[in-house]
């Protein structure tokens, strides 16, 4: 294929690339691919075996220092992985360790003689000596099952063990500190678990609005009504300043940011907000339609800019008045479908009418 | 045609030409066209008492006839507009409306054309001359003049229209095509708006009191007899459809100047007039406007310099209820209101209205986040307006028990299996405001009853009042001794005055309450109609 | 059409698959629930300002206005007792000057009153029409002379008549097409009183004051 495309190109007279050179290219991007993708799924054994062609295409560092850190469990220097693998480059060599530690694969150590690099399961896989197979298949799940935990039903559904089993284990594991138990926002009564270090999922906990499940509402009704206070405080000192309308209407703005940080500094939550939780609750003000977001872009590094964009946030005045209809008792009864002169319920004999008139 | 809008028509009818008329008319209204015999047979009513019934119905515009519909010369068929006889609930907005912009007279002109049908010129400017020379100071009277030329200005901007011709009477059946520029029938003929030339020259009478009764009477007589003034058989109505784009506009106007500031309300409404004459009334927006015409078009009285005007036109394009449009860069940038998209933002934020003040702002919020996000499923409601689960949920069955949101079925599978199918919250706006728009008849007729049941409980004492005021009256004008006077007064107790006066207060506030639902009754009809059109 | 989903056998699928359970339905949390349950919320307070009270003035004149009008048809049976007082006293406040004479260019010509002749069936009436275009001015010239005369005794007529004979000419001219045979003085009369809602048929005329019998 190679050598069609620089045929191709010699042939349209455009620059052209010696062959060999544009194959090296050419199986350059498909081994990164390739690798990107064995790493997402988790598979970089997979990738070597397929890939690798004993070292001759390419090598997986990662691997190698992996190896060697399982041959030293109490943990290697950069020394070391230096010396045993003298052909990768410096750069090279920091970025597979980088990956790992990111990945969390390795663990960062200081003792007398530097840095020390440590493979992160050594510990658990030490405290599973001793455990039996069934156990260690229990563990696999509910590892696999990441911070945001595993119900016990499922773990039976792919253990394939008896519930009675399983709980037995379940109960040993929590024994040792390997895994825990947490309840989850979701469905109140079941429970979900995980590896012990983890630190549970918001889906799980359900972040700053819960506490111990319970979702906060007067929490989350206070928030809401603070963040348009100081929205519409801004609002009407824009109105008041008299400036041109376009001044007016863009000093009416505030980032997400400084309403987050409105709400920090009145130290009305216990628990540390984040601009995410502010936005939550800046979103629930415009479908009350108090207030509306603009997007715009920013400058990279501007304070409150995620990704080259800020939201900003107004105060809003609603475009009517309450509407007729709801002037009316008929406007919010209750019983409005059943309502029929001469039956039961009718316009002579409403009470909401009699109320309402004599009001 | 609902229930609901023949029970309402039914009412309006009753009280403004008497259960006759009313049962003749919901009895067109049910059943469709139908000729004067089959009219006598199924209602059961004389044929005299029809014949009156029809002329009535005909004579306010609220029916209309056509012969040999079905064959030639075939019997003449009647049928009954539900929107023609629900208008009469907006009476008292349209003659405020002419209040307002015609003073007046203009007011009186529409009051009378309203009370009447139809009038000729020369009859509606004699009546209402008449009418403000009562009003005014002894030894004043108003120039028929002056009366004429506010009548030609209605017709001028619309607001009056002549009947069409009887020739046009028997095709004006729905079935007419219209062209999208005159999509009401009487602008189909070309002297619609042609004032004809009218002689009448005078000043209004005063009508003078009883002792005068005969000679006043003579007078008229002959003046009824004698005078002819040129514009015999030119009949003149009142032009609905021009008062509803003026409302149209007025409510874009508020919310305007709600939403943003009094000055952006004066930019579109300036925008709005100046698109008066060149968009039809059924444009989803006016025609594009450049910066520079709307600059020379503001009156100086807003003092608004060029820039600042480009300032504002941005910021209202800029809005999200989307009023004003861009519609090009020539001429400093051209400018459009959006007339649909407004009508359609106004009818959300009148739903939005009512789940907040009947269910709370909280149910409000998760019908104005179904309304962005379109399909929600429960969780993501719940998570969305941050409302804990259980509340959530009961305030989504309530919602949906109430039509307000709607439930759609996704399933994974074929089988429809519960455990295997999403459920997507929805909200539909367009059936949603139909729905509304029904209740809103069901309230006004239910305001009806009301008022009737409020009157018939007390009318007794309603009686014995007017019995008094009438003695009163005469005494007065007799010169009675003022002890005499109080004597009567006396005859209605004090417990019975606090009854009278609880009724008024009622009365005002059931007929109150009825004018403030037809605004919002305006807003979603305006809404719903301009669906059809866009 | 809408808001007919009350209850859960309202929706066509199994409602509980929402987590809508029994338990959990507001109909279902207490017994029988009261005529008239408690709301949440009160309406808001009517608009109140000069544009709404002059709106109510409107209305409430409008109607009153209506209610007085010959357009206001009220049934043909005898009036009861109980309503004289009011009938007598509201009369005072009436339009005196109320007739309402259609003009029947605009009206189909069936709905003209007659008295004697049954309703002539379809296919007579287009005969009879056809007739008339011959006679028509056979018919326009006797109209004449009895307009005439009419006008030259004025004070034999009572004033409603009076008042009409401007639009009588047309009138009698259009029913003339179709009624050719019939008596037109009758036919006046008929008129005059078509429209004056059977008030001079009002039960104690000693009481009727101001001798006023019309609308």
């Amino acid at each position: 294929m190679s050598i069609y495309l620089t045929r191709r190109d010699r042939l349209q007279g455009g620059p052209t690339l010696d062959p060999v050179t544009l194959w090296r290219y050419n199986v350059k991007a498909r081994l990164r691919l390739e690798f990107c993708f064995h790493r997402v799924t988790g598979n970089t054994d997979v990738f070597e075996q397929q890939w690798a062609h004993e070292e001759l295409l390419c090598r997986v560092t990662g691997g190698e220092i992996k190896e060697l850190c399982q041959q030293f469990p109490h943990g290697i220097t950069d020394q070391v992985i230096q010396n045993d693998m003298p052909h990768l480059e410096p750069q090279q060599r920091a970025m597979a360790i980088n990956k790992l530690l990111s990945l969390g694969q390795l663990d960062l150590l200081r003792n007398s003689s530097g840095l020390l690099y440590r493979m992160k399961d050594m510990q658990s896989t030490s405290k599973m000596k001793g455990s039996d197979n069934q156990e260690k298949l229990v563990y696999q799940i509910i590892e696999d099952a990441g911070n945001k935990g595993i119900w016990s039903r499922d773990i039976r559904f792919k253990s394939n063990l008896p519930l009675t089993e399983i709980n037995k284990i379940l109960k040993n594991l929590e024994s040792k500190k390997l895994i825990k138990a947490v309840k989850s926002v979701a469905a109140s009564k079941k429970k979900v678990y995980m590896l012990y270090n983890l630190q549970p999922d918001r889906s799980v906990t359900g972040g700053a609005w819960y506490s111990d499940q319970d979702f906060e509402s007067e929490f989350v009704e206070v928030l809401n009504q603070q963040c348009f206070k100081f929205l519409q405080s801004k609002a009407e000192a824009a109105r008041d300043s008299k400036q041109s309308p376009m001044v007016q209407r863009n000093s009416s703005f505030a980032t997400s940011h400084e309403v987050w940080k409105y709400i920090c500094e009145l130290g009305i939550s216990k628990v540390d907000l984040s601009m995410d939780d502010i936005e939550t609750i800046l979103n629930t003000l415009i479908y009350d339609g108090k207030v509306e977001m603009t997007v715009i872009a920013a400058k990279e590094g501007t304070v409150g800019s995620v990704d080259g964009q800020m939201k900003l946030y107004r105060g809003v005045n609603p475009v009517i008045q309450p509407t007729g209809v709801v002037r009316t008792p008929c406007g919010l009864c209750p019983v409005f479908e059943d309502c029929h002169e001469g039956g039961e319920i009718s316009p002579s004999n409403c009470i909401y009418m009699t109320e309402w008139l004599d009001f | 045609m609902t229930a609901q809008e023949v029970r309402l028509c039914g009412l309006l009818l009753q009280e403004h030409f008497g259960e006759v008329v009313a049962k003749v008319g919901t009895h067109l209204l049910k059943s469709g066209a139908q000729n004067l015999r089959t009219i006598i047979h199924e209602t059961g009513i004389s044929l005299d008492l029809v014949k009156k019934s029809l002329c009535v119905l005909v004579q306010h515009g609220t029916c209309v006839f056509s012969s040999g519909r079905k064959a030639p010369g075939s019997p003449t068929e009647y049928r009954t507009s539900c929107d023609r006889i629900l208008r009469i609930l907006r009476y008292p907005r349209y003659i405020y409306t002419a209040k307002t912009l015609y003073g007046d007279t203009g007011e009186l002109i529409i009051e009378e054309l309203l009370q009447r049908g139809d009038m000729t010129m020369s009859s509606t400017v004699k009546t209402v001359a008449d009418r403000l020379t009562q009003n005014m100071e002894e030894g004043r009277s108003m120039d028929y003049s002056e009366v004429s030329s506010a009548f030609s200005k209605l017709v001028e901007t619309h607001f009056l229209q002549r009947c069409p011709p009887m020739a046009g009477a028997g095709t004006k059946d729905s079935g007419t095509p219209a062209t999208p520029a005159t999509p009401a029938i009487p602008e189909s003929f070309p002297d619609c708006y042609r004032v004809p030339h009218v002689t009448l020259i005078g000043r209004g009478k005063r009508r003078l009191s009883n002792e005068d009764g005969e000679d006043q009477r003579n007078a008229k007589k002959t003046k009824m007899d004698s005078e002819t003034h040129g514009d015999e058989g030119i009949y003149w109505q009142v032009n609905f459809e021009r008062f509803h784009l003026h409302f149209r506009d007025q409510a874009i106007i508020s919310a305007v100047a709600n939403k943003l500031d009094q000055t952006s309300s004066e930019i579109v409404r300036t925008m709005l007039r100046m698109s008066e004459v060149t968009t039809s009334p059924t444009a989803t927006c006016t025609k594009p406007l450049s910066a520079n015409e709307i600059f020379r078009s503001l009156p100086s009285s807003y003092n608004i310099p060029r820039p600042i005007l480009d300032q504002y036109l941005t910021l209202l394009v800029d809005d999200p209820m989307e009023f004003v449009g861009k519609a090009g860069e020539s001429g400093g940038g051209m400018y459009v209101v959006n007339l649909h998209k407004a009508l359609a933002n106004l009818a959300r934020a009148t739903l939005e209205s009512v789940v907040q003040e009947r269910f709370g702002s909280r149910s409000a919020r998760i019908f104005r986040l179904l309304l962005r996000k379109r399909h929600l499923e429960q969780k993501q409601v719940e998570d969305f307006a941050m409302i804990p689960a259980k509340e959530a949920k009961d305030m989504l069955y309530t919602l949906l028990s109430q039509n307000l949101v709607q439930l759609q079925e996704i399933p994974k599978t074929p089988d429809y299996a519960p455990s295997r199918t999403f459920y997507l919250y929805t909200v539909n706006q367009l059936p949603t405001a139909r729905m509304l728009l029904q209740n809103c008849y069901k309230t006004v007729a239910n305001l009806i009853e009301r008022r009737l049941f409020e009157s018939k409980e007390s009318k007794r004492l309603l009686e014995k009042s007017q019995r008094i005021e009438a003695i009163l009256a005469s005494l007065q004008a007799s010169g009675a001794e003022p002890e005499q006077l109080t004597e009567v007064e006396e005859m209605i107790t004090a417990p019975e005055k606090q009854q009278l006066e609880a009724l008024r207060l009622h009365i005002n506030k059931l007929d109150s309450a009825e004018n403030q639902v037809d605004e919002t009754i305006f807003l979603l009809e305006s809404y719903v109609n301009s669906t059809a059109t866009s | 059409m809408a808001g007919k989903g009350r209850g859960v056998a309202a929706f066509t699928f199994n409602i509980e698959a929402l987590g809508i359970g029994r338990g959990s339905m507001p109909e279902a949390r207490v017994g029988p629930t009261p005529l008239f349950p408690n709301t949440d919320f009160k309406p808001v307070p009517l608009k109140a300002g000069e544009d709404e009270d002059y709106m109510l003035a409107l209305k409430q004149e409008m109607r009153g206005t209506m209610q007085r009008l010959p357009h206001n048809i009220k049934p043909q049976t005898n009036k009861a007792e109980v309503e004289k007082y009011t009938e007598r006293y509201l009369k005072q406040t009436q339009m005196d000057d109320e007739e309402w004479a259609p003009d029947w260019n605009l009206f189909p010509k069936e709905l003209m009153p007659q008295k004697k002749k049954p309703r002539a069936k379809p296919g007579i009436k287009k005969k009879t029409v056809k007739i008339s275009r011959k006679d028509t001015e056979n018919i326009l010239s006797k109209l004449e002379e009895l307009a005439k005369k009419d006008e030259g005794n004025p004070e034999k007529s009572d004033d409603e008549t009076e008042k009409k004979t401007g639009n009588k000419d047309e009138e009698e001219e259009i029913e003339a097409e179709e009624y050719e045979e019939e008596d037109i003085e009758e036919d006046n009369d008929y008129i005059e009183s078509y429209f004056d809602n059977g008030e001079d048929f009002a039960p104690d005329s000693d009481e009727n004051m101001d001798g006023e019998a019309t609308y």
